[in-house]
Parts: C-alpha cells; sequence; structure tokens
C-alpha cells in the first residue's frame, strides 16, 4: 500500500505530468477538430460536463502543488549541506559528484576559490563556496503561476456563469439577485492611461436590497453581488412614439438600440404593422471623437422608415425631438445612455489574474539572475579520510567547471598527505 | 512517366532509408529487408483499397497515418527536451527499445508502409494501374540498393539518434505528401491553427474579462489584431510545424555533457568532453536537416504546382431596388459549368461571390469565401474548387451547401434570363461571415 | 623494457633533387630524451617535423606512439599533432595581442574546450603565476619560451618536440629552461626530443645523435 502511494506520489509530482496533461487534452482538440469547427467551445463543453476530464485537468495544478513542497525541500536540504550542517550529501542535489582518497587544505581551498571570485564559507570539515543568486524563488513563483492559472481555468470552466443585462441611466441595476441601486450617471471619457483610451464610469446609488453606493469603471470589473460587473458594449434606451398613416393612433414602446459606434444599425420592429425603423448614429463632424454624442448625451439619431421591404424615406432627428413628414409621425422623447453589461460569476479569474502576476514577477527575476548572476555553488568536505567534492550550477557553466576540476587537482595533489583543517 | 511524376516521393524514400541505415547501426540488413517490404506493402495495400473503396478513404487513411507520425514525432520531441533539462544523462527506454531487431524492423516498416502508400496514392488516385505499381516498387528497390552503398561512404562520424531519425523521416514523408494536394498537411494545419487562436484569444480575453476593442487604444488593439490577422494561421502553422525539429535540435543541444570530475588530467577531461561536444554536432546534423526539408514541404504546400480556373472578378452594380441581377447568356455563361467570379460594391463596402451551375444541373450562388478561413477564395479544379487558403477540395457536387470550408451559399432568386441577389443580403453576409481583418481588396489569390 | 614510441625504418626526406633525410633507422623509447645535433641543413629539423607529423616523409616507415604516421589522413595527422605532441620552437610563436594566459589557451582551443582554471595552473607550474595578464611583449625572452612550454604541455602530449628551443636564451635563462623541462619530463613522463646545435643543450639528454648530410653518423649515451 505505500510503495502504490508512493508511485502515485512519484507520478503525481512528476516533471513530465503537465506536458502529458496538456498534450492529452491537445488531442482530444484535434479529435473535436474532426466533427466541429467550434472545437475550443466544444472542448471547454465537454470539460464542463466530464468529471473524468475535470480530474484530468486538475492534476496540473496538484503536480504544481507537490513540485512546489518537493522543490522547496530540495532546495532546504541543499542549504542544510551546504552550511555543513549535514554529513548526509546526496549526489542528486549536484550536478556532479566525486570522492577522492586525499585530505584537502581547506585553507589554500578558500583561497583560490576566493582568488576567482567565489564567497566561501568554512566549517569544520567543509568548505562552501558560491557566487550569484539563485533562480530558486523564480522557479516557486513560476510553478505557483502554473498552480494558479490552472486552477483558474479549472474553476473557471467547471462553475462560470454569465448574464448579459442593459445597464440604463436612471433605471435601477440590474443584478441576478434582488434589486439593484439605481444607476445615477453612466460617463464615458477620453483616457490618457497606456492601455485604454477610453474611461467608463457607472455611478449606482444604495439600493434597497442592502448595496451601497458604487462605482463601476472598466478594468479590472468590480464585483457586485458575487458577479464581476463587465461592461462590453454602448448602447441607447430610446422611448419612440411612432404613428402613421394607416397606423393613426401610433405606438409608444422602450427600444434597446445597439448602435454605437456611429454607422452601426440597429433595427426595430414597430409590433402588429408593416413598419420597421432602421437607426444609426451619425458620423460626428471630422475632428470630433466617434463617441462624442455618447460622452455629451447629445445624441441626433438617424433613421430610414421601412414599411415591408421598402424604404418609405430617411431622416433624423435629436433626442426630445420629433419628424413628421406624410402624415408619419416619429418622436424621441427620452434618450438614455446604456451599457451592454456581462455578469459574471467566476472565482477563477482571480486565480488566473494571480497567475499573470506570479509568471510576471517569475521573469522578471528569472532573466536577470539567469543572464548576470548565476548561481555556483561547490562544497568539499573531509570525512573519514574521504574528500567528497560537489558542484552544481544552474544553467550550466564551463567556467565554473573548470574551476571544480581545478580544486579537485588541488585536492589530488595531496594524496598522501595530512589533511590540514 | 511513373518515375518523373514520383521524383519528390522517390527522393524522400532514398533520403529515408539513407537514415534509417545510419540511425540503426548494425542492422542494415534488418532495415533494408523491412523498409522495402513495408514499401511493398503500402503499394499494394493502396492499390487494393483504391480498387474496393471510393478514394476519399485512401486518401483519408494515408493523411490520418501521416497525422499521427507528425503527432508522434511532436511528442516525442517534447518527451525529448524534457529529458534534456534533466540533471542526469540517461539513455531512455525508448531509445533502448529502438536499437533492437525488433524496434528497427517496425519503425523501418512503418516508414516503408507509408512512403509505398503516399507514392501508390500519387498514382492510383488518377490512373494508377498494377504493372506501374510494380515498377514503382522495382524503382524503390533500386534506391534501397543505391542508399545501402551511400551509407556505406558516409563519414563514421555522421551519428543520428533515434528522435534526430525520426525527425528526418517524418520530415521527408511530409515532404513527399505535400506535393499531392488531397495529402498534404500544412494547409489544413494553417487553416486549422487561424480558427483555433482566433477561438483561443477570444475565449482568453472574455474569461480574464478584457474590455472590448472600443475602450483600448487603437495601438495595442492593433497588437492584439496580429492574433486575430490573416496571417497568423500561416505563422502559427509554420510554428507548429518547425517546433518539433528545433525542440529535438535543442534538445540534443541542451544535453549534459558527461561528469569528467573523476578525471585528473586536464587534457583528458577536454578531450572527452571535445568527443561529447563533437558528437552532438554530428547528431545535430540531422534535425538541421530536416528543417529544410520541412521548409521545401511547407513551400510546395503554400505553391502547388497545379494551375486553377480563377477568372477575375467582374464588377456588378445593384438597382435602386437593391437588386443584383446577373443574366444567364451574354459575355458570360453562367450555365458553362465554370466558375463565375463577380465584386459587387457599395457605400464603401464590398462583396465577392460566384456563380456556378452544379454538376446536378442546379445553379449556385455563393460568397468566394468560406466561414473558417481568410478569403482568398476559390480556384475550380477537374471536379471540385479549392480553397486557396488551406487547399481544400470540395466536390463540386457540395458547393452551395453550407458548413466547414465550403463557400458560404447566398440566397438568390433564379429567373428565366438570370440570377437576381440581393445586394444588402449579400454584402451583411460577406461582413459577417468574413473576419473583420480580413482584406476584401484582395481579389482572391 | 621500456616500449618504443619512436620507430623509423628508411626514414626518407626529399625535395626535388635534394634529400634532406637519407634513410634513417632509428628507435626511442618511451620516456627517452634525445637530442639531435648537427650543423645547419644536416636534417635535424626535418627530422623533427616528420615525427611531429608536420610534414610528410618520402619514403620508409615511420610509427609514433603505434600510429603509422605514413597511414594517417590529413585530419588523422591534425589529431595526432594535436593530442600527443607539443612543440617548442626557437622562435616563440606567441599570438602578442593576447595575454599569456590566453596563449595557452589557444591550445586548448583545439579540443574546442577551452578552460582557464588548467591554463592558469600551466603557467604556474612554469613559474609564471605571476605573468597570467602579460602580453608576449611585456615578458623577457625566458619567459616567452616558458609561456611556450606551458602551451606546449597543456595538452599533456606524449612526445615533446623541441627545435632549439633555447636558441635566443642567455646560459641563465637556457639552464631555467633546460631544468624546468627535466622536471616537467619527471612528472609527466613524457619522451623529448630536442634539436639543437649546442652541445651543452644535448647533453641534458639521455642520448644524442649526430646527423651530418641527412645521415645519422653517430650516436653517444650521455650522463646528464
Amino acid at each position: 500500500m505505500k510503495r502504490l502511494l508512493q508511485t502515485i506520489l512519484t507520478a503525481a509530482s512528476s516533471r513530465a505530468l503537465p506536458p502529458l496533461v496538456v498534450g492529452f487534452f491537445f488531442l482530444v482538440y484535434i479529435g473535436i477538430a474532426f466533427f466541429t469547427n467550434e472545437t475550443l467551445i466544444t472542448l471547454m463543453a465537454f470539460t464542463r460536463n466530464s468529471l473524468i476530464l475535470d480530474g484530468i485537468l486538475a492534476l496540473i495544478p496538484l503536480n504544481s502543488a507537490l513540485r512546489i513542497l518537493q522543490e522547496t525541500c530540495w532546495h532546504l536540504k541543499k542549504r542544510r549541506v551546504l552550511n555543513g550542517k549535514t554529513s548526509d550529501v546526496k549526489p542528486a542535489l549536484f550536478d556532479e559528484s566525486v570522492e577522492l582518497t586525499a585530505a584537502p587544505s581547506f585553507s589554500d581551498l578558500q583561497s583560490r576559490l576566493g582568488a576567482v571570485g567565489y564567497k566561501t564559507r568554512r566549517s569544520e570539515n567543509a568548505v562552501t563556496a558560491w557566487r550569484g543568486a539563485s533562480i530558486f524563488p523564480a522557479r516557486i513563483l513560476f510553478l505557483a503561476g502554473t498552480f494558479c492559472l490552472f486552477t483558474g481555468i479549472l474553476i473557471s470552466i467547471t462553475t462560470r456563469t454569465s448574464h448579459r443585462q442593459m445597464v440604463v441611466e436612471g433605471e435601477p441595476l440590474p443584478v441576478p439577485e434582488g434589486i439593484g441601486g439605481r444607476v445615477e450617471r453612466i460617463t464615458l471619457a477620453n483616457s490618457s492611461g497606456p492601455i485604454l483610451r477610453k474611461t467608463l464610469t457607472m455611478e449606482v446609488a444604495p439600493s434597497s436590497s442592502g448595496y451601497g453606493k458604487r462605482v463601476f469603471g472598466i478594468y479590472p470589473p468590480s464585483m457586485y453581488g458575487g458577479s464581476f460587473v463587465y461592461p462590453r458594449y454602448l448602447g441607447l434606451a430610446l422611448l419612440l412614439r411612432f404613428s402613421a398613416p394607416d397606423l393613426p393612433a401610433g405606438i409608444e414602446k422602450h427600444s434597446i438600440l445597439n448602435c454605437y459606434p456611429p454607422g452601426k444599425e440597429a433595427s426595430e420592429e414597430i409590433p402588429g404593422s408593416p413598419y420597421r425603423i432602421v437607426f444609426s448614429i451619425p458620423e460626428p463632424v471630422a475632428g470630433s471623437d466617434r463617441y462624442i454624442s455618447y460622452m455629451t448625451g447629445n445624441v441626433t439619431l438617424k433613421f430610414k422608415l421601412l414599411k415591408g421591404k421598402e424604404v418609405l424615406f430617411s431622416g433624423s432627428a435629436p433626442g426630445g425631438g420629433e419628424f413628421v413628414r406624410d402624415g408619419y409621425r416619429l418622436a424621441f422623447p427620452d434618450i438614455r445612455r446604456l451599457v451592454v453589461t456581462d455578469y459574471i460569476g467566476d472565482y477563477g479569474v482571480f486565480f488566473i489574474w494571480v497567475a499573470a502576476l506570479l509568471f510576471i514577477g517569475a521573469g522578471c527575476i528569472w532573466l536577470p539572475v539567469r543572464l548576470f548572476f548565476p548561481r555556483r555553488e561547490m562544497l568539499f568536505r573531509y570525512d573519514q579520510g574521504v574528500a567528497t567534492a560537489c558542484s552544481l550550477a544552474e544553467g550550466g557553466a564551463r567556467t565554473h567547471a573548470g574551476v571544480f576540476h581545478e580544486m579537485l587537482d588541488m585536492i589530488d595533489a595531496r594524496r598522501g598527505e595530512a589533511s590540514v583543517v | 512517366m511513373v518515375a518523373v511524376k514520383l521524383i519528390p516521393q522517390l527522393i524522400s524514400w532514398f533520403g529515408i532509408v539513407l537514415v534509417l541505415l545510419r540511425g540503426f547501426p548494425g542492422l542494415r540488413s534488418v532495415v533494408t529487408t523491412t523498409s522495402i517490404s513495408g514499401f511493398a506493402i503500402g503499394v499494394s495495400g493502396a492499390f487494393f483499397m483504391f480498387r474496393s473503396l471510393p478514394a476519399a478513404i485512401p486518401f483519408g487513411a494515408v493523411k490520418s497515418a501521416l497525422g499521427v507520425s507528425f503527432l508522434l514525432l511532436w511528442g516525442i520531441s517534447v518527451a525529448a527536451i524534457y529529458r534534456s533539462t534533466g540533471r542526469r544523462v540517461t539513455i531512455s527506454s525508448g531509445a533502448r527499445l529502438v536499437n533492437t531487431s525488433i524496434g528497427a524492423g517496425t519503425g523501418a516498416v512503418l516508414a516503408g508502409i507509408i512512403t509505398g502508400l503516399v507514392c501508390a496514392c500519387r498514382i492510383s488516385g488518377t490512373d494508377g494501374n498494377f504493372p506501374k505499381l510494380l515498377f514503382l516498387v522495382l524503382i524503390a528497390g533500386i534506391l534501397t540498393v543505391i542508399a545501402l552503398a551511400v551509407e556505406k561512404r558516409l563519414p563514421a562520424s555522421l551519428t543520428v539518434s533515434p528522435s534526430g531519425m525520426l525527425t528526418a523521416v517524418v520530415a521527408l514523408l511530409l515532404f513527399c505528401s505535400s506535393s499531392s494536394l488531397r495529402l498534404d498537411l500544412f494547409s489544413p494545419l494553417s487553416m486549422k491553427v487561424m480558427k483555433g487562436v482566433h477561438d483561443f484569444v477570444h475565449q482568453f480575453m472574455e474569461s480574464v474579462l478584457i474590455p472590448d476593442h472600443l475602450f483600448v487604444r487603437s495601438v495595442v488593439w492593433g497588437y492584439i489584431g496580429l492574433l486575430f490577422g490573416k496571417e497568423v494561421g500561416f505563422w502559427g502553422g509554420m510554428i507548429i510545424w518547425f517546433t518539433p525539429a528545433i525542440l529535438i535540435a535543442l534538445a540534443i543541444n541542451f544535453q549534459r555533457l558527461p561528469s569528467v570530475a573523476h578525471i585528473r588530467q586536464g587534457a583528458r577531461r577536454r578531450k572527452l568532453l571535445a568527443d561529447a561536444i563533437r558528437n552532438k554536432r554530428m547528431l545535430l546534423i540531422t534535425p538541421l536537416f530536416s528543417l529544410a526539408i520541412f521548409a521545401a514541404a511547407a513551400y510546395q504546400s503554400s505553391f502547388p504546382s497545379v494551375e486553377y480556373w480563377d477568372p477575375k472578378p467582374e464588377p456588378v452594380t445593384a438597382s435602386p431596388s437593391g437588386e443584383i441581377f446577373i443574366p444567364k447568356k451574354g459575355e458570360i455563361n453562367l450555365e458553362d459549368g465554370k466558375l463565375h467570379k463577380y465584386l459587387f460594391k457599395q457605400e464603401g463596402k464590398e462583396a465577392r461571390f460566384f456563380v456556378l451551375l452544379s454538376p446536378a444541373g442546379q445553379l449556385t450562388v455563393d460568397l468566394d469565401a468560406c466561414a473558417i478561413c481568410k478569403p482568398d477564395g476559390y480556384g475550380q479544379a477537374e471536379g471540385s474548387v479549392i480553397c486557396y487558403y488551406c487547399k481544400t477540395l470540395i466536390p463540386l457536387d457540395t458547393v452551395g451547401k453550407p458548413g466547414g470550408c465550403n463557400p458560404v451559399p447566398i440566397q438568390f432568386t433564379e429567373k428565366a434570363d438570370g440570377v437576381a441577389i440581393d445586394g444588402m443580403t449579400l454584402l451583411n453576409a460577406w461582413s459577417s461571415t468574413v473576419r473583420a481583418t480580413a482584406r476584401v481588396k484582395e481579389g482572391g489569390k | 623494457m621500456a616500449t618504443t614510441i619512436i620507430e623509423t625504418g628508411g626514414l626518407t626526406r626529399s625535395y626535388g633533387d635534394i634529400c634532406a633525410l637519407k634513410p634513417l633507422d632509428l628507435q626511442v623509447p618511451e620516456g627517452e630524451w634525445l637530442s639531435v645535433m648537427g650543423h645547419s641543413g644536416s636534417g635535424k629539423s626535418t627530422l623533427m617535423n616528420l615525427v611531429g607529423g608536420l610534414d610528410r616523409p618520402s619514403a620508409g616507415s615511420l610509427m609514433v606512439g603505434g600510429e603509422d604516421l605514413l597511414a594517417l589522413s590529413e585530419d588523422g595527422l591534425a589529431r595526432f599533432r594535436r593530442e600527443f605532441v607539443g612543440i617548442i620552437f626557437q622562435q616563440h610563436h606567441l599570438v602578442p595581442y593576447l595575454t599569456a594566459v590566453e596563449n595557452v589557451m589557444l591550445a586548448q582551443y583545439f579540443h574546442s574546450v577551452p578552460d582557464e582554471a588548467e591554463a592558469r595552473s600551466a603557467l604556474e607550474r612554469v613559474g609564471l603565476g605571476h605573468r597570467l595578464k602579460n602580453r608576449p611583449g611585456e615578458l623577457s625572452g625566458g619567459e616567452q619560451q616558458r609561456v611556450c612550454i606551458a602551451r606546449a604541455i597543456i595538452n599533456s602530449p606524449k612526445l615533446l618536440l623541441g627545435d632549439e628551443p633555447t636558441g635566443n636564451l642567455d646560459h641563465k635563462s637556457t639552464v631555467m629552461i633546460m631544468e624546468l623541462l627535466k622536471e616537467l619530463r619527471a612528472e609527466e613522463r613524457f619522451t623529448v626530443v630536442m634539436v639543437t646545435h649546442n652541445q651543452e643543450v644535448a647533453a641534458w639528454g639521455d642520448r644524442t645523435i649526430y646527423l651530418d648530410d641527412g645521415v645519422l653518423v653517430r650516436e653517444e649515451r650521455t650522463n646528464s
């Protein structure tokens, strides 16, 4: 039983496991690609609905966690060996390990290693030499990043919920449960940031359901009632009044127009009639911001009135205005800003964000350390007539190996001489 | 004539035998016998398949075998790079296996079968018959004997690692299949990559709630847009195409040198290291050579030496009511069974489409683009149209049906003297089908 | 009984009509220090070049360290020189813009595996531990020749060839170099073939052969 557990643990913490799992999913992806063009979405749906696939994907974060533990243990063990706190020198902790039946002169080794730029530490029967910094922290950050990334993906795939809602200025904020506060103001403004060119803020008053006053921006999206508020597109909420010669009573209806950017057409059927109105926002005058109408709230709507397939006429009218021709009347008494918003219930996003930060951190440590201060270590011990010499170079280094060999030659040259400790 | 048509395939076969002989030192007779036997099995297998099954099945089977060998190469290359970054220099169990007679025999027979199948497909797909196939096996046998003689003259220091051997064999297999449109892997791979990258980036942005382009600076969006761009399929395909060979070359390069710390004479240490380095360099030759072969295969796939019927799109306009009318007779005869391309422009928007009479006698109007690839358009070959981007062959019978890489069908009204198409429908179909980054102005290929 | 490291049979080298070395039969046991004497044009440098694989004989047989040099290809001969022979010339042939340690490392580059620590150690062995970073122009004649010796021994040759290595040195420096070579030979156990026309230098060897007009005319044991 113990052996079985040990085997499972070794397999679960193997470096080969993540590529195997990724390779497996890649093969499934290829298999799905034979049958559908929506390969990725299908694969995600399969994973969402299959405990086996979830389990296989979960092997990656499990592996990362085990590797963090294992590599930390190795690192601490190696430190103990290098600090001379233990005589149990395991060759697996080093690149090279040699035993010589000669007694080293520790002071000679120290002075020689010091002359070629190594820091040294001497204990009773050992000399440790090192230079540069270890990439161990970067490695741990990388593994932690992998853990977070795949945990995030797993959570996201299995638990994500999404609801699309229209956030309209002056209306209560639509929330999955309860009643949201009133949306007091939606503001679109230019931004001088390096990534975003616009800022969008939605100010929401406290609600009767116990939500306090909130202001939502674009990125990172804020949470409201357990979901991320993820603004997607801009639009207009229109109160439309329409009457026609054959529809003298007219109708009044609220319309949602997904009509930004300018030029994009949004069509609105007049229920119970052959009429259809196609709305769009005219392109602003040259030099103006394309979203100037949304930013200022001074919206003029262009429209085309169709009866069946026939275009009757087209025209435009500002918010609060009306258009009358040949017995037809179109009035836009109220136009409000609207944001098409997704409510995303997904805690995996946090993990993915953290993973991104950890990967950036790992990269920022790894690159300069590897390039400019790579870690090189040597250990020389003398126990019971045998000198043990171990060497390790992160990333491999010929110069370091040369120095190590020189030290070994120095020790070997003292064959037959007494130990100088 | 057969030999001329099969020059790339026969060159590949010669290369494969050469690499196998060098890759399995000491097993020359096993490799020679099994490889040529495999070739003969492949050729006869293809002969019987083409006789008894519709052509699509043997082509599909051979293409799948090629795909599996490429995937195997991917798997081996990833394993190789992982092993090389480990701390100890060890011989993998896989490497031990391939150096046995069974390993060598299996490898050689499989390589022989696939090459035989590919060669036979080249003939049988159109006009294959038994004497031609027999002649093919004979030529392959002669080339095997020549390879045997050439291999003996190669320098002994030119060694090949098992992973290097697999790289070269797969590269040569893909090279010899890339000249056959129905076996080519690179173009479909590019198509899948474009779709895959697009889906992945889109999904990733949705997953981490990245705002839409409306809120993002155009420069930043420009960089993101590269991933949605039309060339991403080609470059992504190139990356997937070349990566295994590069990984194997890197794995050889990263291989740790043997520990020489136990040797107390500097010159001996250096000599051992120098030998190991020299050996590594020799091992690198095969994967690097394979890279060139992969490049040749990609080139052959991207620029096939086949000419297609591909007329220049004729400009058309719509009536005030928005209807485009194309007469059946006139300068162009719509019912001649050929592809006729048109370009419609209105208010700064454009759409390219074609009209074609199917073999069943039905006229069909389709966009000169599919829902998957970038709109490089279609050309017409015998019995099919080909998507220029992914090189998928669409039988003429299925043109007019939606799905996959088929041209997107457009609703139209067939009148006695011509076809009528709604201009708005056409423009909407084009803009919703063709991705925002694709450029209509290219006018196809 | 020591094995023979150099064995020639009827070894001849002609340049057109001129016969620089007439058929020569010679055996050199492993570990011996052989001095080759003769006046200018006697064929002693020709013999050294042939033994060191720098030149090919016109006729005869030439076995060095068990290798038939006549049978070796150009690559094989280069490998033989790289791994088997160390050579010290009268003209030191050091690269003027490289430091002492870099000059020694040049010889390591033949293996594509330079090792600075080892080059440094070799210079320390020849007493130049304090002159590692000096260029040849900053070294005396004797020091330059010691750099040459460090360079010659860096690849642990089985055979060390000297072509008038002390020809440009004063008496004191000559003695120092000879003592150094003697010490190194005791440690490394290589065979020495030293061409000289200086009787005093020849006397450092175990045996001296005399060449005249390409012919071995005399040989004598020395008791240095």
